[in-house]
């Protein structure tokens, strides 16, 4: 949960730093949309499975990078 | 420390957009503390270019190479071997870094990847301020260390002006007015008459006024 990790500000830092990675991809005009961040507890794994397969879906949308064709 | 901030993609793209190998020179000075053209950066810069130009079709090859500093000739001499390797050097150390390698190798162009802007230092972690201007007389004392010539949006010296409102300047709400401070800070201290001194008009002659500086300390030439 957000604000909630072990690690106390973690998160929220590791939040902040995703959107730097974004902004990056954006201005070299990679879709932004394939780094994302989810906050989930080790005890919500169905949740887990159901991010990690949207993410799935979005990426097979969205096709191979660029960068790697 | 000097401050400077990376200057946008688009801009460096640009730069380099005749060149088909290039060397990205960071400094382990300023720029590596204030975080804009250290390894790490050097490294992050060279990925982003390599990426942008090979989703252009137009692979651009990019070495790394972080030097001590690149405002002393000794350190400059750290890329001697490999300069003339590259099509462009591109600089990450403030504005110093790529004329002092332009200067030791002349047939090179050397390309400058931040924008220096201030003598500051950090407030907080990400955050940093300006402090001083560089004005080559310094005047903090008279002050309690505070300096109007680098914190006030005037330069003023006999502050506050009508534009300070709340401890805040005109400019930005959330500037603080340096006058402010200086004037809370004597009341504090039983010292509001230090400011009643009259003191010669400022020596501007120092600062930028009178063209390029040059510091020469005899002791330490050869």
């Amino acid at each position: 949960m957000e604000g909630e990790c072990h690690f106390l500000e973690g998160n929220l830092r590791a939040r902040k730093r995703v959107d730097y990675v974004k902004k990056t991809l954006e201005e070299l005009g990679i879709e932004p949309e394939r780094v994302e961040i989810f906050n989930l507890s080790s005890a919500m794994g169905p949740q887990f499975a159901e991010i990690a397969k949207g993410m799935t879906d979005k990426i097979k949308e969205l096709g191979p990078s660029p960068v790697n064709c | 420390m000097i401050v400077a901030d990376r200057k946008s993609l688009d801009e460096i793209l640009w730069m380099v957009s005749d060149c088909n190998k290039i060397l990205i020179a960071g400094c382990k000075g300023c720029v590596t503390v204030c975080n804009v053209g250290g390894m790490k950066e050097v490294g992050i810069l060279a990925s982003a270019l390599k990426i942008a130009r090979k989703k252009e079709g137009k692979p651009l090859e990019v070495d790394e190479k972080t030097l001590e500093r690149q405002c002393d000739p000794e350190y400059v001499e750290q890329i001697r071997d490999i300069y003339d390797d590259y099509d462009a050097v591109v600089s990450m150390a403030c504005g110093v870094g790529p004329q002092f390698l332009s200067e030791a190798y002349p047939s090179q162009r050397f390309f400058p990847a931040v924008n220096t802007t201030f003598f500051g230092g950090a407030t907080e972690h990400g955050i940093w301020e300006e402090r001083c201007a560089g004005c080559g007389t310094c005047i903090i004392h008279y002050y309690d260390g505070m300096c109007p010539i680098a914190r006030c949006s005037k330069s003023i010296q006999h502050g506050p002006c009508g534009g300070s409102a709340r401890g805040k300047c005109e400019i930005n709400a959330e500037l603080d007015c340096i006058w402010d401070m200086i004037v809370k800070k004597k009341m504090e201290q039983g010292r509001l008459d230090d400011l009643l001194m009259v003191k010669a008009a400022k020596d501007w002659r120092t600062a930028r006024d009178g063209g390029p500086r040059k510091s020469i300390r005899e002791e330490l030439t050869k």
